[in-house]
């Protein structure tokens, strides 16, 4: 509607010689924001009388009423436990959704646990999807700066049943060149469940050389007794005759010398 | 002394702090009167009415979020106070426009009670002869400061809606209020 028969239909109106028509034509402009209220000075002046209108006042009664009403709803709130109050909604509603959530993870337990066969490829699926993500998560934590979330790292193997080469390779990397001395040893153990792989097995007698502290180097030792692997007596003797080599270290190299030969 | 909105002012009614309410007692138990009672004319029931308001305030507190207005929240609490009160007691709020003719003989006389203000006293006359739908929209729009938005959010309307409704409303007043003056 143009602002001309806007105006035109206000003027009406303000005249009292608007018809019916016009009345519902007004009704659309008011409906779609063309047209105020406020513009039809009849019903302007009606609707400042309705707001100018004071209101009546309340008795002091509804203040006594208010007020006791109050003392007695912060006493029960602060005074401790009551069933009622136990059981109103919101205060129940809470206490229901624990419930609920702890109810649906115990069937979904129940029911992962007593899974019947057919069902044993999606678990073993899962299971591997859930170990490339501890993988996944072990070497990216080895990468970082600070010794112990490495050493975390290291740690996150022991959870893992089976490990890929990625695994044990980061392992040896870690053995051989982390900067931290109980990374290293850390991971040093974290690779005995792997000792039965001929890769690793080689590796860590390679390690025996890369070694310059001691206490890597007396818990290789140790590792190569216990497993009974004679080929790291070479690289055993080469340690022996390092000059560096600690006197108690020596010692401790020889004694796994003679109990693999 | 700071101040505090009504929106926060709830927010701590809502985490236990439930003497604040009193603080929005104070600021709205006579607009909120003031509804009540130009709905029904009932003075000690307007008082009911008002206290039923702030209980249920307090048991539905943990439903109040603070992102719309406190206002526009109780007056939706108001609204339906009233409605549950007069379905219960299955009470007809007020006579319709059709018969305000009826009970003029009496109006007659509370009209000489109030002769310096004549005209608001025969508004307040033309307000009790609307039916409860428009007479609602009008103090609706009167207590929510012609907040058409809020009016609607409490009515459940759009805001063009609650125009047309206030327009509607404010065209029978009129047409009472007119008749009403020629019988003065």
């Amino acid at each position: 509607m143009n602002r001309e028969r806007i105006q035109e239909l206000i003027q009406k109106y303000n005249s009292n010689v608007v018809d019916p028509s016009e009345l519902k034509e007004i009704e659309k402009a008011i409906e779609s924001g063309e047209l105020d209220i406020a513009e039809l000075k009849d019903l302007k002046i009606l609707e400042d009388q309705l707001f100018r209108m004071e209101d009546p006042s309340p008795s002091l009664h509804l203040d006594d009423r208010f007020y006791q009403m109050l003392r007695s709803e912060i006493k029960s709130s602060t005074s401790g436990f009551s069933w009622s109050k136990f059981f109103t909604w919101p205060e129940l509603l809470p206490k229901l959704a624990i419930a609920a959530v702890a109810l649906i993870i115990g069937i979904g337990v129940g029911l992962m646990v007593n899974r019947p066969a057919q069902n044993g490829e999606e678990v073993a699926i899962l299971t591997k999807e859930v170990s490339g993500l501890k993988e996944m998560m072990m070497l990216s934590m080895l990468e970082k700066e600070s010794a112990t979330d490495r050493l975390k790292a290291v740690s996150l193997t022991e959870d893992m049943d089976k490990v890929s080469s990625k695994v044990t390779n980061a392992l040896l990397q870690t053995l051989n060149k982390d900067p931290n001395v109980n990374v290293r040893l850390a991971a040093l153990e974290a690779l005995h469940p792997y000792v039965n792989d001929n890769h690793v097995r080689e590796e860590l007698i390679h390690s025996i050389t890369k070694q310059d502290s001691p206490l890597v180097q007396v818990a290789l030792a140790e590792l190569m007794a216990a497993i009974q692997e004679k080929s790291s007596v070479n690289a055993l003797e080469k340690v022996l005759q390092n000059d560096k080599t600690p006197k108690d270290v020596k010692k401790k190299i020889k004694e796994s010398i003679q109990i693999l030969t | 002394m700071e101040v505090l909105s009504d929106n926060a002012l709830m927010l701590k009614v809502k985490d236990g702090e439930l003497d604040r309410l009193g603080l929005l007692f104070e600021r709205y138990k006579r607009p909120l009167y003031g509804f009540f009672y130009n709905l029904n004319r009932n003075a000690e029931l307007s008082e009911d009415l008002v206290q039923n308001v702030f209980i249920r305030i307090l048991k539905y507190r943990y439903l109040f979020r603070g992102e719309g207005d406190f206002k526009t929240w109780m007056f939706h609490i108001a609204r339906n106070v009233s409605h549950d009160h007069f379905r219960k007691n299955k009470l007809n709020a007020k006579d319709s426009i059709d018969d305000w003719q009826d009970q003029l003989g009496a109006d007659e006389n509370r009209s000489t009670m109030f002769q310096q203000e004549e005209e608001l006293q025969l508004l307040s006359m033309a307000m009790d002869r609307l039916p409860e739908d428009k007479r609602e929209i009008l103090l609706l729009s009167k207590y929510q400061e012609k907040k058409y938005k809020e009016i609607g959010d409490i009515l459940g309307c759009t805001e063009a809606a609650v125009k047309v409704k206030v327009f509607r409303a404010l065209q029978d007043l009129k047409a009472v209020y007119k008749q009403l003056e020629k019988h003065m």
